[in-house]
């Protein structure tokens, strides 16, 4: 019973996520920042934001250590590397 | 009093490290300590335990092409001596996750030699402590990361192709087998490729590992992250099989605001919500999966404070043939990085 429970309550919280995205992505971006503004916020959006959210803050001397270390852990491009590092410190 | 010692060796050999970085990179870029400081707390079917933990993550660039980077973990244990009875005591526990040497070939190719996190599928090498939405680790995570969920040897990764619509991504690796306390790796060949639509917001990717001790046998895996561009939302999967069984877990989690760019108080909130099922194979000696079917459902609820601090609660409940159980969890997470040496370039 509980396991029932349970499952149903697992199945409708995933739809409700679903619906939820759904509802949001057809209003578009027209009620969001997009997230095109800045080749180097795209960049990093991209690929830092799969795992984890953007720092507070970074110093110049801290960046270039984290970004190639994510340039490694994170598989980033060459190119990614330089537009997140102008985006980091510009 | 051996195992003090051999913690002594390995710190003494990190700090060694982290004193001979600006040598090494005096010409070049301030080389970093970040890592992780957490409380955890856990209490399975009644059986209640405590985890402080530090994770400390040396990074070293060097030039244009090189990057010394290791991770080191010291994990306390406390609970009770009969598991629901009986007086606290704690045991400490220290290991050595990685420590490597990068090499940037080119734009397609990094080679990587000595200990590295096995890259099978992502949980192992994406989601530390500090990252995961969930306390406790998949079920299935044992699969391809045996023995330790660390390699050593050699592995070469990088990005295949690059377009404006699509990335491909890949890893191969080579580990040799280690029984060194602190150091246990597994004898192992494998490799992963992924391909991540970043229109989409999606990446998916298969994993393939054939370990080479203890019978010789295959594991193989699948995985999926979706974040829709519009919405702060965070979808993650896994499926992997192995001899010793197979199974799945899905989870979604989703911050109260408007966009990724919103920023309250209500939008550092995060519920998180993970299915897993595991279904139980022939089991192969050491292979650390549940001795049954397991049905597992899991809600959190995180909330990310200034300063890189995190919060997070949750509660589960295990389905299992052994026994059914309640699992609740709740931690204190606070993220550090800072130069670790003064000076160098501005």
């Amino acid at each position: 019973m509980i396991r029932t429970f349970f499952k149903a309550l697992a199945v409708v919280a995933f739809l409700a996520c679903t619906l939820t995205v759904t509802v949001r992505a057809q209003k578009g971006s027209a009620t969001t920042k997009s997230a095109g503004s800045d080749p180097g916020e795209q960049a990093f959006r991209h690929n830092c934001g799969r795992c984890h959210n953007a720092p507070e803050s970074l110093s110049p001397r801290e960046v270039k250590a984290v970004v190639r270390q994510m340039r490694v852990r994170a598989m980033l491009t060459q190119k990614d590397e330089q537009l997140i590092l102008k985006y980091l410190a510009p | 009093m051996r195992r003090l010692r051999v913690l002594g060796r390995r710190l003494s050999l990190f700090v060694l490290l982290l004193l001979t970085a600006p040598a090494l990179c005096a010409q070049s870029d301030t080389p970093i300590l970040s890592g992780a400081l957490a409380f955890l707390g856990s209490s399975t079917g009644g059986a209640n335990s405590y985890q402080p933990l530090l994770e400390p993550v040396l990074s070293v660039p060097i030039g244009d092409h090189w990057l010394i980077e290791g991770r080191a973990e010291i994990q306390g244990f406390i609970a009770r001596e009969n598991f629901t009875s009986g007086p606290y005591t704690g045991q400490f526990f220290a290991s050595f996750d990685y420590g490597q040497l990068d090499y940037i070939a080119n734009a397609h190719l990094t080679v990587s030699v000595g200990r590295y996190l096995t890259p099978f599928n992502i949980y192992n090498e994406r989601f530390p402590v500090w990252i995961a939405n969930l306390e406790d680790t998949p079920i299935i995570y044992p699969i391809g990361t045996r023995t330790s969920g660390s390699s050593n040897g050699g592995m070469v990764r990088g990005v295949a192709v690059s377009r404006d619509k699509y990335v491909v991504n890949y890893t191969a690796y080579f580990s040799a087998g280690t029984t060194a306390e602190n150091l246990q790796a597994g004898r192992s060949v494998g490799g992963r490729a992924g391909i991540f639509l970043p229109l989409a917001g999606v990446e998916v990717g298969a994993s393939y590992q054939r370990l080479l001790q203890n019978g010789h046998y295959n594991n193989a895996g699948a995985y999926l992250v979706w974040q829709p561009p519009q919405i702060p939302l965070d979808v993650r999967a896994e499926y992997a099989h192995s001899p010793g069984g197979q199974g799945y877990w899905l989870e979604a989690a989703y911050k109260l605001g408007k966009s990724r760019d919103t920023d309250t108080w209500l939008s550092r909130l995060q519920p998180v919500a993970r299915v897993q099922q595991f279904f139980k194979g022939t089991p192969t000696p050491g292979d650390l999966l549940p001795a049954h079917d397991v049905n597992q459902y899991d809600f959190g609820l995180n909330y990310y404070l200034p300063h890189y601090v995190r919060l997070n609660a949750s509660y589960g409940r295990q389905f299992t043939t052994g026994g059914n159980a309640n699992i609740w969890n709740f931690g204190i997470t606070y993220r550090f990085l800072f130069p670790a040496w003064p000076g160098g370039h501005q």
